[in-house]
């Protein structure tokens, strides 16, 4: 439990909120490439301010604010005709990477981007895609540094084939096994949890012990201040933002990264489509339509009755909460170590920045952030201890076999 | 809000016993502001807690009904008809924490086909009012 007054401490994210500076000293993803097929003008709402994406004289893209009437809905997407600019309000720069187009809301020089795998990857072995959900973006985070849920809201009372699980979350096998990833989960629930902090943010290693002696070893990371990497099959890893459009609602935006062969883009985006609307990309199943949830499913096959799109799963939970989470109410368990530390972090960084010693913040230094690899992001299998080696050599190993330069 | 344990007049009628002659006897419950959930258990008594997971808030209108109570889906936290914690299957082996935790409970009677909640204290102090929509 914490106070109120830390709970909004660290969820708000207005201009001038501790929250908002820190989030404001990182590059943020503001939109896809694909939203430039809007117009000369693309709406863009980040961070509680009502912006849109033109072009200069020379043809580069800058982030403008825009004129905005006060009742908008908070993901209002205006033709672009009908956007006008406000030539009074602040200007940011805008970088595109990777298919996504990403801005810095912050005063002063902006920070190199960390040549993290989804920035070193070619073209060709990226995606990215983005979706809508209806609560803070601190929420939203937590859910994805917390490595023992996936035991149970994505518990999948049965298997699939995981030749059949392209492009989606725990289908695949387990580490270098023929098991799947799901029986992995459902069989294995309380993963011992190691966090070590970073020069990133936190490296989280989920342990689950197997019955004959070996240890299921997933890496996953926390991206300071509000993105992770996490495996999502042996050839791919997400790299996913939780970018607040306002306090109360926020954006995924994930980059898919491929290690072996090209992302094939066309089914990658055709599968998530399916479950978006545009162009708010707003989730289809949603609280509004009880997010098709079905008490028979609920008993037969799934965890949640929701189907079996993890990312609806992930969606309710942090909805469920409220638009901001109250952690006046909260329990938090040893499974959830990872938030403590992450949010030690937050106020950190907020602290810092408040106290002007924000030369202490992760990753604002240009020459080291730049050279800044990795992260490490996986599954393997210890066949005995000494997991941190196994972990090490099975990204070493897909590292070297990967067709682009993926070396560190 | 009437206080006293004896008087009538505070039991206020929330739902039919038929609204929850249904596969999965589980109904939300907003009560006073507050929001609960009111389920049926395997030995067939009612239940009316708090609607948030103690943990970290997610929504037990979603739960899993097994196991004589109701589970949350985020992380198989299991609480009986009197809110009570009795498992919390992601925490360590031998963990003892959830002996310390305890959803909120509003009394609940069934009479006539009609189920009752009994306004006052306990309801009071059952979560905290619905403050977003």
């Amino acid at each position: 439990m914490i106070s109120d007054q830390l709970n909004q401490r660290i969820t708000r994210i207005g201009p001038d909120t501790p929250a908002g500076a820190v989030l404001r000293r990182y590059w943020q993803p503001a939109a896809l490439v694909d939203e430039l097929d809007h117009g000369a003008r693309v709406p863009v709402n980040l961070l509680g301010e009502r912006l849109a994406l033109v072009r200069d004289d020379e043809g580069a893209l800058q982030l403008v604010t825009r004129r905005a009437a006060a009742n908008e809905t908070p993901t209002h997407y205006p033709a672009s005709d009908d956007i006008e600019i406000d030539p009074d309000g602040p200007r940011y720069p805008v970088e595109i990477r990777a298919g996504a187009i990403f801005a810095y809301l912050g005063t002063g020089t902006p920070p190199a981007f960390p040549n993290f795998d989804c920035f070193r990857a070619p073209d060709s072995h990226v995606f990215a895609f983005k979706g809508l959900w209806e609560c803070n973006w601190l929420q939203a985070l937590e859910i994805g540094i917390d490595p023992a849920h996936a035991s149970f809201l994505h518990r999948f009372l049965e298997d699939d084939d995981p030749d059949d699980g392209y492009g989606k979350q725990f289908r695949d096998k387990a580490g270098s096994t023929e098991i799947p990833m799901t029986k992995l989960l459902r069989d294995y629930p309380r993963p011992d949890i190691q966090v070590d902090e970073t020069d990133y943010g936190l490296k989280i290693t989920a342990l689950r012990h197997m019955e004959d002696g070996r240890t299921h070893v997933r890496v996953t990371n926390q991206i300071f201040p509000d993105a992770i990497c996490i495996p999502m099959s042996r050839e791919m890893t997400i790299t996913q933002w939780h970018v607040p459009v306002d306090d109360e609602t926020c954006y995924w935006f994930t980059i898919f990264t491929s290690f072996d062969k090209p992302v094939n883009k066309t089914l990658m985006r055709e599968q998530r489509l399916k479950e978006h609307r545009l162009p708010d990309y707003a989730p289809l199943k949603n609280r509004h339509n009880d997010y098709h949830y079905d008490p028979a499913e609920q008993a037969a096959l799934t965890y949640t009755g929701m189907g079996l799109d993890i990312n609806v799963h992930d969606q309710w939970a942090v909805e469920g909460m409220g638009r901001i989470q109250d952690r006046t109410q909260e329990h938090l368990g040893r499974s959830d170590v990872a938030i403590i530390r992450y949010r030690r972090m937050l106020r950190h960084a907020m602290s810092a920045i408040e106290d002007g010693t924000d030369e202490t913040l992760l990753m604002q230094d240009t020459g080291d952030t730049a050279a800044m690899c990795g992260p490490l992001s996986n599954d393997a299998i210890a066949q005995s201890d000494d997991w941190r080696e196994a972990s090490h050599m099975a990204d070493l190993d897909r590292r070297a076999a990967c067709p682009w330069d993926a070396t560190v | 809000m009437q206080t006293q344990d004896t008087d009538d007049a505070q039991w206020v009628k929330i739902a039919t016993s038929a609204d929850l002659d249904i596969p999965r006897p589980v109904l939300p419950i907003t009560l006073g502001g507050r929001p609960l959930v009111l389920f049926r258990d395997d030995e067939g008594k009612l239940g009316l807690i708090g609607r948030h997971c103690p943990h970290r808030g997610a929504d037990l209108c979603y739960g899993r009904l097994e196991d004589n109570g109701l589970r949350c889906p985020f992380h198989g936290w299991h609480f009986d008809r009197s809110g009570q914690c009795v498992e919390q299957p992601a925490e360590p082996e031998g963990s003892v924490m959830y002996q310390q935790i305890k959803v909120p409970m509003v009394p609940v009677i069934e009479r006539d086909g009609a189920i009752f909640a009994r306004l006052g204290e306990a309801l009071e102090q059952a979560a905290q009012r619905e403050t977003t929509t």
